[in-house]
This record gives structure tokens, C-alpha cells and sequence, in this order.
């Protein structure tokens, strides 16, 4: 037996898999990479031609892919958040700050049996977490993040985020039924009865910001938000936000509305049956969930990318430099510029005392300099580029609004599951009728 | 339900926030630790087994080891026969008057029952004379006190206390530690069990007479014959 041999019947059948694949891939990598450069130009041609649907496929992968850090971002927030208004620290050993251990979540839960309970029916077990989970991502296409930075835009857009906001009941109802647990049964259906009470409040209390924006696209109506914070549908609409906002907690199962997995009361609802990724899938998509529906808010009635004050003209430079025109300029910037920042950066600590020996003089520089590039890019970027002031302001109000739900859930206790049918039908509906009728009212006194 | 909606719910929010920016009170403990003082044991508890009784036995131990002497106990021996208390009495702060007793729930003394019977104290002045009063000499005193009396009568061993000054439930627990040390008049099947221990090679031989003379060997009495 060759030395190959027994290392091959040493590996597991994981360890195999990894080393069969890894080769091909790396073959498939090169052969893919010598095909673009033999055969580039009429790829690229193929491409343009078909713009719409490499956009479509390019937008699908970026919001899959931001699902993920999103999520764990958003886990991270509410464990470290939660904590310190416990008056603790929270997560602190793994990475700095604790900020890696939701990673060991999702490695502890993918390492974890993925059982299927016998009776079940294994098809729809299986889709169940899927539909749940591609129900709340694919809302994200539709979510301007900026100037030119949106998955589609198109005159529905808010129809069809409802619409598939809707679809989630499907994977619920889909947990609880093939589960084969008259309790997850129960769970499911009582999931499926609260999102969809709260789905009529939540989609009715927009109608009166269609009314005023005239449009169900997204997109417009950000762009109606132009201008001072003022312009923000926030301030004609604010019974409307009252509403939406708690209508999109329930409809996102967050505290104080999350009795469809009530963790400290029963067992997990819908999902008890469900283990390993399968169940990670439910939770990744509660917590994409949170950041959608913030950003949704955002979008809205906070004005989505709009900053909240005009940027004045005046200061609007125009930075169209081009890399390119510097030539052999552009390759002695990159050599040089950090070398002289880093000295230039370190003198005055070197100078300062003499105490401070040169290498930490030019560790310090060093990390100065960086401060300082990074700082002068990142404002190059928000001058000149539209699309980075705008994400940022986006990103920047939607984490506020992550910042509620979390608190939110460390503060308030949860409802009855009577008091929150109540809420619903005998409050919110009405509410939000009112303020329908009084918004179209207002827009014909308006008018006329 | 609050005048104005949602007022409890903001309260709550501002007071969460208000959490949020406090200092933290987390012990990272493996690489910090509380200054406790050396003498901290925690806190005190009284255990019930789970039959309900109290745990606690009454042996003092926790009283005598209290670096602050904070412990003050009472309570009846673990036969239930007397009442011992550790503590200084005015720590032990038990108010005894019967109407004081009855509005608490405690069960009432009668004046008529007499724990122990009164004995001639000259007895055991005479012997504490002897030994100087010297608490430190406690075995000594009682033995000889068992060897006046017999026995060790509870008003003796108050008299000790007293004159001493050593803790009577101290002198009750070196009282009963001892086996030759005895709270009751002897018996007569104890009495006999005692000689028999104190003459060891007595009942050998006893027995290596019967088996030489093949019949009975003298009046023995009914205990002797064990062993």
C-alpha cells in the first residue's frame, strides 16, 4: 500500500469529499479563468446583450451572500446589546470583543444532526426552512440601498414585497404540518394566525404613503424624500409609522410579539421538531427578517438613502480622477505615499520624548497613516460618489432601527396570545383605517 | 392601564437605556477576583432535610468556629432531653415571659415541670474547690464530680458552669463525648457491663473454670455471663 493509499483510507468521508472537490474546483478555476482570457471579448458581448438578466443574477448573489453577515451582525448586536443593559458584558472571548462568536453559532448548528423525525413527511420538512428563509431574502431585491444600488425597480415593488412577505406564512404552516408533532401543528398554525392578522394592519397602513407618493415603487419613493428631513413621509404619516412599526414587529415574531417560538414559555413552536441548519435557517431568517423590515422602515418614512440635510451644491466636487491617465505616476504613489505618510506620521512622536523608542514611533506612525489614507478615501468616496453617502446613510438609520427591535426585546415583556389578537383586529385595524381616510381626506382638501 | 398609552412602555425603554450606559457589574472571575475578606463564610443558612426536619444537630461547631462570634444558637440535645444554648446571654435575645411566649406561637413552659431534679451542691463546691475552678481542668472535674454523684446531674454541671464560667453547652458537649461519662444513675445491667469492662480477664476466667469444674462457679449475675 502506497503512502497515498493510506492516507486516502485514513480520511473521513467528509475529508474525501473535501479532497476531490478542492482539485476539481481549482481545475474548473483555471480552465474558467484561460476561457475568459482566450475568449473575453465575445463573453463580455453575450453579457451586454443580456444586461437585464446578469443584473437579475448578480443582485440575487449579492443579497444572498449579504444575508449572512447581516445576520450575524444582527445576532452579535442582540447578544452584546441585551447584555449590557443587563448590566453585563456579554460575549468577550471569542474574537475581539466577543464579535466572532456568532460564527461558532452558525458552525455549532451546521455541525449539528440534521434529524428528521420518523412519520414526518420529508420533502416539505425539508423545503419548510427554505421557503421561510428565501421568503424574507428575496424581499431585499426590491430595497433601494442607494442612488443606482437596488436588486429591481419596478412599479409593484411594495405589492411585491407584501406579497412575499406573505409567502413565510406557507413555510410556517409547511414546519408545522410536516413536522408530525401535534404540538409543532399547533405552533405552526398559531404562527400562521398572528402574521396573518398583523399582515392587514401592516399592509394597510402604507396605503395612505401610496396615496401621497402615488406609487407603489420603492424607489420613487425615496426619491420623493429628497431634500431636508422635513421632506421624510415620517411627518405626514406618523400614525401611519405608529402602525407599521408594530405591525412589522409581530409580522417579524419579535419581542414583544414573539409567541410564535416563545423561548421561555414553550418549546419552539413550529420549529420544534427541526435540528442542525435546518432550524438555523428558521432563526437566519428571523434575524435577516429584523433587517429588513428596518430597512423597509427606513425606506418608507426615514427618507431610506436621502441624508438628512441637503448636501449643498457648492460643496459637491466633482473628483473624476482617473487612475489610469497617471501612468507610471500611479505606481510610485502606491510605493511611496504610505512609506512618507508612516515617517512623516511617526517624526513627531519620535521627536516627542525620548522615551519612545523608533520602532514604536513607526508602529504609531504606521497605524496613523492608515487612519489617516483610510479616512481621506472614505471621504473621497462620500464626496464624489453618490452610491457610498448614500449606503452609508442607509445602512446607518436601518441599524438604528435594528438597534429598537433589540432593545425592544430587552425591554418589554411578551403579550397574550389573546391580547395580541385583540391588538390587532380591535386597535390596529381601525387605526389604520383612520388614518387612511384622514390622509385621502387631506389630499382632496389639498387639491381642491 | 396608564392615562396616556404607552407611557409604561417608554418608562421601561428609558430605563433599559438608561442600563445600557451604566457600568457593567460582570466579574471576568478566572482572571479577576473579588477582594473578599478573609473571614467572609458567605451566608448563613439552616437546612431541612427532606423530611422536613431541621438539619442542624446542635453540635456548635459552627458557633465555636465563627471567626466574629455571630452565631448564638439554642436548641434541645440530640436526644431531646435539655435545652442548651451557645451565645453570650444577652445575644440570646429571647424574651421568656409567658405572655411574650404565647403571642408568639411558642409553646408555653409549665412553671410546675422541673427539667432536672435538684441535687446537694455542697458535693460538687467541695470538688471544684479542688480543682481550683479552673475550666481548663474540665475532665478532671466532671470524673470526679461522676465519682461523688454516680452520675452527672444537669444542676451539677450548672453549678460548674456557673463557677467556672465555662459555656454549659461546652461542658455538655465534653460531657457527652466521653463514654465512661454519664448523664443517668447507673443501672443495674450497666453497672455490671461497666465492671465487666473494666476486669477484662474475668469472664476468660470464669469460663476456664466451668470448663475445668463442669458445672456452674459461684452467684454470677445475669450480665457477667455475656461478653
Amino acid at each position: 500500500m502506497t503512502v497515498i493509499a493510506r492516507g486516502w483510507e485514513r480520511l473521513t468521508l467528509p475529508g474525501k469529499l473535501v479532497f476531490t472537490l478542492v482539485p476539481v474546483l481549482l481545475a474548473l478555476t483555471i480552465g474558467l479563468v484561460a476561457v475568459i482570457v482566450l475568449f473575453g471579448q465575445p463573453i463580455l458581448d453575450v453579457l451586454a446583450g443580456n444586461l437585464e438578466i446578469v443584473r437579475f443574477v448578480v443582485a440575487v448573489t449579492i443579497v444572498l451572500l449579504m444575508t449572512i453577515p447581516t445576520a450575524f451582525l444582527i445576532i452579535y448586536m442582540e447578544m452584546k446589546i441585551i447584555a449590557q443593559m443587563n448590566l453585563r458584558i456579554g460575549p468577550d472571548r471569542v474574537g475581539p470583543a466577543g464579535s466572532l462568536l456568532s460564527v461558532v453559532h452558525g458552525l455549532k448548528v451546521l455541525m449539528k444532526e440534521d434529524f428528521t423525525p420518523t412519520g414526518a413527511d420529508p420533502l416539505v420538512f425539508t423545503w419548510a426552512p427554505v421557503v421561510v428563509y428565501l421568503a424574507s431574502v428575496m424581499t431585499l431585491l426590491v430595497i433601494p440601498f442607494a442612488p443606482g444600488l437596488y436588486g429591481q425597480q419596478f412599479n409593484l415593488g411594495l405589492l411585491y414585497f407584501f406579497a412575499l412577505a406573505g409567502l413565510s406564512v406557507v413555510g410556517l404552516l409547511m414546519a408545522g404540518w410536516a413536522s408530525y408533532n401535534k404540538y409543532s401543528l399547533l405552533g405552526g398554525l398559531r404562527a400562521a394566525a398572528q402574521v396573518v392578522s398583523y399582515e392587514i394592519p401592516l399592509t394597510l397602513s402604507v396605503v395612505g404613503l401610496i396615496l401621497l407618493a402615488g406609487t407603489m415603487n420603492l424607489y420613487t419613493i425615496v426619491e420623493n424624500q429628497a431634500g431636508w428631513f422635513t421632506d421624510w413621509y415620517v411627518f405626514q404619516q406618523p400614525l401611519g409609522v405608529l402602525i407599521f412599526f408594530i405591525a412589522a414587529t409581530a409580522e417579524a415574531n419579535r419581542t414583544p410579539f414573539d409567541l410564535t417560538e416563545a423561548d421561555s414559555e414553550i418549546v419552539a413552536g413550529f420549529a420544534t421538531e427541526y435540528s442542525g441548519m435546518r432550524f438555523g435557517f428558521f432563526f437566519f431568517a428571523e434575524y435577516v427578517n429584523v433587517f429588513i423590515i428596518s430597512a423597509l422602515t427606513v425606506t418608507l418614512f426615514f427618507g431610506g438613502w436621502n441624508a438628512p440635510f441637503p448636501w449643498p451644491e457648492a460643496w459637491r466636487l466633482s473628483l473624476d480622477v482617473d487612475p489610469g491617465s497617471l501612468g507610471l505616476g500611479l505606481l510610485f504613489m502606491i510605493g511611496l505615499v504610505p512609506l512618507v505618510l508612516t515617517i512623516v506620521f511617526s517624526l513627531p512622536f519620535y521627536l516627542a520624548s525620548s522615551r519612545i523608542k523608533a520602532w514604536q514611533a513607526l508602529i504609531a506612525g504606521f497605524v496613523l497613516a492608515n487612519l489617516f489614507l483610510g479616512t481621506v478615501i472614505f471621504a473621497w468616496g462620500y464626496i464624489g460618489l453618490d452610491w457610498v453617502a448614500g449606503v452609508l446613510w442607509f445602512m446607518g438609520k436601518t441599524y438604528v432601527f435594528v438597534f429598537t427591535f433589540v432593545w425592544m426585546r430587552g425591554t418589554l415583556p411578551r403579550v397574550r396570545i389573546d391580547q395580541l389578537m385583540d391588538f390587532a383586529w380591535k386597535w390596529l385595524l381601525p387605526a389604520s383605517l383612520l388614518n387612511l381616510f384622514v390622509t385621502a381626506a387631506a389630499i382632496i382638501v389639498v387639491k381642491s | 392601564m396608564s392615562l396616556i398609552p404607552g407611557l409604561g412602555i417608554a418608562k421601561g425603554m428609558a430605563l433599559t437605556l438608561r442600563r445600557f450606559f451604566e457600568p457593567k457589574v460582570t466579574v471576568m472571575y478566572p482572571e479577576v477576583r473579588v477582594d473578599v475578606p478573609h473571614k467572609f463564610r458567605g451566608r448563613l443558612q439552616l437546612l431541612y432535610d427532606e423530611w422536613g426536619t431541621l438539619k442542624c444537630e446542635t453540635c456548635f461547631q459552627c458557633a465555636q468556629a465563627c471567626p466574629v462570634e455571630c452565631i448564638d444558637m439554642g436548641g434541645m440535645d440530640t436526644r431531646g432531653r435539655y435545652h442548651v444554648h451557645w451565645g453570650a446571654s444577652e445575644t440570646y435575645g429571647e424574651r421568656r415571659e409567658e405572655s411574650a411566649l404565647r403571642r408568639s406561637g411558642r409553646p408555653v413552659p409549665d412553671p410546675a415541670y422541673r427539667p432536672y431534679e435538684p441535687v446537694d451542691l455542697a458535693v460538687v463546691d467541695t470538688v471544684l474547690e479542688d480543682f481550683d475552678h479552673d475550666p481548663a481542668r474540665m475532665l478532671d472535674i466532671l470524673e470526679a464530680t461522676q465519682d461523688a454523684y454516680g452520675y452527672l446531674p444537669v444542676a451539677a454541671l450548672k453549678r460548674i458552669s456557673h463557677a467556672t464560667g465555662a459555656w454549659y453547652a461546652m461542658i455538655y458537649g465534653t460531657a457527652s463525648f466521653y463514654a465512661h461519662l454519664r448523664f443517668e444513675p447507673p443501672t443495674a445491667t450497666t453497672q455490671a457491663a461497666a465492671v465487666a469492662a473494666h476486669r477484662p480477664a474475668e469472664t476468660t476466667y470464669l469460663a476456664a473454670l466451668d470448663a475445668a469444674l463442669g458445672g456452674a462457679v459461684g452467684g454470677r449475675a445475669a450480665g457477667r455471663t455475656q461478653a
